[in-house]
């Protein structure tokens, strides 16, 4: 018997495929509703309330400065900001939404997930419906909103008040764009680094990349291909809109829609080739013989072996490592920040570094945490080692991001230089005090060994990163003043305070987790 | 004087709202095995995570090795060897790093080695003495466990279903450091389901009920058929 497909198949197949779609579409569903069953009491209140504040501050973004002085090219406003000079950097801001949605869902393997491996290794997740989980979750990230809110500001500053919904609602189908394309694009490359030498394929063409942005830059050429961004057209959808012009708004709308639509199928057809290929850095990681090192000489070194096993053999760590250690750095490069805004980049990079594992540090431990808490070792100890390997990713992180930066800064004065070293230990103490102080209050059972795993849930990490991006922002600009003064001695003296705040925090933390009580709620909430 | 090496009396321990241990009372004496058996959420786990020193009593009194488990809580993880319920193995660190780190921390002499490596071959787990253990199956982290448990040689061994998912040989691995330490005058106590393998493991047997010990007798009762029905009349 032919076993051929009859002609009468294909619409069966068809209607298959449609049903199954369907279906993983309706499966999102309720995979949020038991992700959202785990918040409870207190935090239900707070994630709700979190959700509400994001909606209500994109609204506040979007409408607020098209009513500010200058707004649209209207008379008043401050003479350094103009709309009509404003609106030549749209098409490279829509760009850099692309940008930054790119490397956040490429560098954590695809995307966050709707349920993690481990638990969804019992349901029937479709690829599709992870697909899907990953756009849902994407804007739960606090580099993805602030480039959102970002561009809806300086659009509606640039565009004025006049038809402001139309020419947002272009804006935001560029949004949704954006993020399915990057989507599409990160499911590419962690197939690329799945296939065989793939992980070094997909160096080489970020290497690739970097030169190619290095030449531009080098060659004066950079301005000259941001002017050809496709994403011109959205700003002219926007201005169409503006203008009050419809046909062509509509027009340009609905091709930025249905490109959407293609990047979602793309991407589903892409995460579904995805799931049946090895995941290649972990089997690696996992199958890998480790030299045997020689018997370790102290408590601490014992300690600080493992912890440090902990964080430089776990995918996801080593990825955002590499990640936080190079792009920062690379974008100073590119724009050749002067030296008293190199202070901006340690806050960047510790803070992101922090949400790597730092804000649940004890993590690390896994489920090995209950055996680690049965050795007869003092518990400040314990917690001294994770701070140390803390501080020290942090600030090998900073240090690369600052080298790289620096290359094109120029020389410095000695207040410079001071200024940035100061704002280095500042805000990595102070990151290093809040993600201690966290993981010690709200531990969550977290295995950190695919790439797309993150130490808290998802909702959790955008308050962690909102917090962080205040407070070292707020620090750094203190210190962009003292960069700028006549004698370094103002940044010694304006560290010395937050240092001593941080460090007595740090002891705080360090008392709580001496108690019995407080580790073995800890402990038991790791080892899940 | 008691040789009593675990010496528990009216244990509560009381989670929020929930009391997962309710008033339990046992002792293990020196080169003696215990089997503490029941159902699942009975509170065996619990028992056993307090007698090593990580979860604190909320109530009663708890020495392990004549140490107060409340106040002299290092000097009760020096003296247990302690084998967790769930997981158990820090998941990027190789089996060797476990057993430098627990060698280091327990400040055991030089040529802790060659015991380390002996128990790894026995449990067959000297090929992957080098790899992470997030690479491990199931029964290959359980047998670690034990390994972990059991090389410092301690006074007081608490192995938490230690035979959960393991192989054949594993078990018979797991058999022996049980019978060692028993020999060398350890007090040993085992949380497991499998009852013939309890029986065959310990001499006393404490059966858990709702966090309440409900029985406590001699291992061979509850052998065979007979000891089947026993041990299903002391669960409901």
């Amino acid at each position: 018997m032919s076993t051929a497909l009859s002609s009468t198949e294909t619409p069966g197949t068809w209607r298959r495929r449609g049903n199954d779609l369907v279906r993983a579409v309706a499966d999102v569903g309720p995979l949020v509703a038991f992700r959202a069953s785990a918040v409870r009491g207190r935090g239900r209140v707070v994630a709700t309330t979190a959700l509400a504040l994001i909606v209500a501050l994109s609204v506040f973004f979007a409408w607020l400065p098209a009513h500010l002085p200058g707004a649209g090219g209207a008379p008043g406003g401050i003479p350094q900001l103009r709309a009509d000079e404003a609106i030549l950097l749209m098409p490279t801001m829509y760009l850099a939404v692309l940008v930054v949605a790119t490397i956040s869902a490429a560098a954590s393997g695809g995307g966050r997930e709707l349920l993690s491996r481990e638990q969804g290794v019992a349901f029937p997740v479709s690829p599709t419906t992870d697909h899907f989980g990953a756009l849902l979750m994407a804007p739960l990230n606090i580099a993805w909103l602030l480039q959102c809110w970002t561009v809806l500001a300086a659009t509606a500053f640039v565009l004025g008040p006049d038809n402001l919904l139309a020419v947002q609602a272009a804006v935001l189908v560029w949004l949704l764009l954006a993020t399915t394309f990057a989507q599409a694009i990160a499911w590419s490359i962690e197939l690329l680094r799945r296939r065989r030498h793939g992980i070094w394929v997909v160096r080489g063409l970020v290497a690739a990349l970097v030169g190619l942005m290095g030449w531009l830059i080098v060659s004066d050429r950079l301005v000259e291909v941001l002017d050809q961004s496709p994403t011109l057209q959205v700003l002219l959808a926007a201005v169409n809109a503006s203008d009050g012009r419809w046909w062509p708004w509509l027009g340009r709308v609905l091709l930025l829609l249905l490109t959407a639509v293609a990047a979602v199928v793309v991407g589903a057809l892409l995460a579904h080739d995805l799931a049946r290929t090895p995941v290649r850095d972990e089997l690696k990681v996992e199958s890998a013989t480790y030299s045997r090192r020689a018997n370790p000489a102290t408590h601490a070194a014992a300690l600080l072996r493992i912890d440090r096993a902990g964080v430089w053999r776990a995918v996801p760590l080593r990825r955002g490592f590499a990640v936080l250690a190079l792009l920062p750095g690379l974008v100073a490069l590119a724009s050749a920040l002067e030296w008293y805004m190199l202070n901006i980049l340690p806050g960047l990079v510790a803070s992101g570094g922090a949400l790597l594992f730092g804000v649940n540090a004890w993590c690390l431990d896994g489920r090995g945490t209950l055996w680690r808490e049965s050795l007869p070792v003092g518990p400040r100890l314990v917690f001294a080692v994770r701070v140390v390997v803390l501080v020290e990713v942090l600030l090998a992180a900073t240090a690369i991001a600052l080298v790289l930066a620096s290359l094109r800064a120029g020389v410095p004065t000695t207040a410079q230089v001071v200024a940035v070293l100061c704002s280095s230990v500042v805000v990595t103490l102070q990151v290093v005090s809040g993600s201690m102080r966290w993981s010690v209050r709200r531990p969550f059972a977290v295995d950190l060994r695919s790439a797309r795993a993150t130490p808290a849930p998802p909702l959790t990490m955008v308050g962690y990163s909102t917090r962080f991006a205040l407070v070292t922002t707020f620090t750094a600009m203190l210190f962009v003043s003292t960069s700028r003064a006549e004698s370094w001695q103002w940044s010694v003296l304006l560290a010395a305070p937050f240092l001593l705040v941080s460090l007595l925090r740090l002891m705080r933390t360090a008392d709580a987790w001496e108690s019995h009580e407080v580790r073995s709620r800890v402990v038991t909430a790791v080892a899940g | 004087m008691s040789n009593l090496l675990v010496d528990v009396s009216a244990l509560w321990v009381r989670f929020g709202l929930v009391d997962a241990v309710r008033g339990i009372s046992l002792g293990v004496a020196a080169g003696e095995a215990t089997a503490l058996l029941g159902r699942n959420g009975a509170g065996k786990s619990t028992t056993m995570r307090v007698l090593a020193g990580v979860v604190p009593a909320t109530e009663g009194a708890v020495e392990v090795a004549g140490h107060d488990v409340r106040t002299q809580t290092l000097a009760v993880k020096r003296a247990t060897g302690y084998c967790p319920d769930v997981g158990g193995l820090v998941p990027r660190a190789t089996p060797w790093e476990h057993l430098q780190l627990a060698a280091r921390l327990r400040r055991m002499p030089d040529g802790w080695e060659a015991r380390a490596q002996d128990l790894l071959e026995r449990f067959e787990l000297g090929a992957a003495a080098h790899r992470v253990t997030a690479g491990f199956s199931h029964g290959m982290g359980r047998r670690m466990s034990v390994v972990l448990a059991a090389f410092h040689e301690p006074a007081v061994l608490l192995l938490d279903e230690p035979f959960d998912g393991v192989d054949p040989l594993g078990v018979e691995a797991t058999m022996d450091v049980i019978a060692d330490a028993r020999a060398r005058g350890a007090a040993v106590l085992v949380s497991t389901h499998l009852r013939e393998l309890a029986v065959q493991a310990c001499e006393h047997a404490v059966v858990l009920r709702g966090g309440s010990a409900v029985a406590e007798l001699a291992a061979y009762e509850m052998r065979g058929e007979e000891g089947a029905g026993v041990y299903r009349a002391l669960l409901d």
